[in-house]
């Protein structure tokens, strides 16, 4: 079954220095990637980082990246519902 | 025979040994490459998922193959056109950067997306050609610049990221030019993943595959851990090491792990059922 993963970009603001759920996820699900796409010098302002679950085809629903945040900025969800 | 090495090899044994397939004019028309390669429709293509969207993987999960089939052939089709790999071996790598220039060692876009990684842990990458200029001028721009190497020391970057573990693999920039020689690992890099996880075949397999020989594989397991496009197992019971030659993406890490030399590099040409499975 595949999750819904949410982001709230408005509570993760410095993904690239935090990281921790990059790293805590045990199938690479999430990754960063930039709210502006490929523009010059606007790419690498850190302010312009987000986190999205690139790879959700592989996520098992083990909640440890909600668990990490220190934002409580993601939620994931199966069958449409709240998971937590 | 490999559809890039028909089109593109002009002669040469494999298409990445044609000089003329690393000479990328020093201009281009970014606007329309932006538009074809969809780097426009998707905000997060710097995920390396651009071409990927939920529609292909409930279509995955419901079963209905025709439309995998269609959105399959759909990605594969604009990829092979701007942006895709082929899996090489260290000795086809090293033989590379006697023609690549100028051979620069940069960031791993990959992993800086997938990890995070910082820039100063993450230079496996190298760039060649004239756009690596540009990378030199704006380091910032371009995630920490580039360290320009002489074919020598890019040979040794090569051999000691192959100890490492990494599997060397060249890309397209524009196809057919090429501008890219990766180190990858499963899972962050975006290449293999797709290739091995959707069987999307952004990453075509090398030319060739490995053979292990069962009178010489004294069952030490070390090569095991070399595999990472899940080809190669461990068979308790032979106490031998098991390659899916199916699988095999033909990179060579195995082998030059395996210290008996029970694992050699065969043509992939030279197997009939495998000769077209890229």
């Amino acid at each position: 079954m595949l999750p819904t993963i949410t982001v709230n970009d408005e509570k993760c603001k410095e993904p690239i220095s935090c990281r921790k759920c990059l790293l805590i996820c045990p199938t690479h699900v999430l990754g960063l990637g930039t709210d502006v796409g490929p523009q010059k010098f606007r790419e690498i302002d850190p302010s312009h980082f987000i986190v999205r679950a690139v790879r959700f085809d592989k996520c098992s629903g083990c909640m440890d990246c909600v668990n990490v945040c220190p934002q409580n900025a993601i939620q994931v969800s199966f069958s449409g519902g709240d998971a937590r | 025979m490999c559809d890039w090495c028909e089109k593109y090899g002009n002669g040469y044994e494999r298409w990445y040994f044609n000089p003329s397939n690393y000479a990328r004019r020093l201009y281009k028309i970014r606007k329309e490459e932006a538009e074809a390669s969809g780097a426009e429709a998707n905000p997060q293509a710097a995920g390396g998922m651009a071409f990927v969207g939920r529609d292909f993987l409930e279509a995955r999960e419901r079963g209905d193959m025709a439309e995998v089939e269609r959105t399959k052939q759909q990605i594969e089709g604009a990829m092979w056109l701007t942006h895709f790999g082929q899996v090489i071996t260290l000795e086809e790598a090293l033989k590379i950067t006697d023609i690549m220039y100028p051979i620069s060692l940069i960031t791993c876009a990959c992993r800086r997306s997938m990890e995070g990684l910082p820039d100063d842990e993450n230079f496996t990458c190298m760039g060649m050609g004239a756009g690596m200029y540009k990378w030199e001028r704006w380091p910032d721009t371009y995630r920490g610049g580039v360290h320009f190497l002489t074919p020598d020391e890019a040979k040794e970057v090569l051999a000691k990221l192959n100890k490492r573990g990494l599997v060397h693999s060249i890309y397209t920039f524009g196809t057919p030019y090429l501008a890219g020689l990766c180190n990858c690992d499963y899972p962050d890099c975006a290449a293999i993943r797709t290739a091995i996880d959707l069987e999307i075949k952004i990453l075509w397999k090398g030319h060739y595959v490995a053979k292990i020989d069962p009178e010489l594989c004294n069952g030490c397991a070390s090569c095991v851990h070399r595999c990472q496009f899940r080809a190669l197992s461990f068979v308790p019971n032979r106490n031998k090491a098991y390659i899916d030659q199916l699988q095999c993406f033909g990179c060579g890490l195995c082998a030059t792990e395996c210290d008996q030399e029970a694992i050699t590099l065969v043509e992939r040409a030279g197997l009939p059922a495998l000769a077209n499975v890229w």
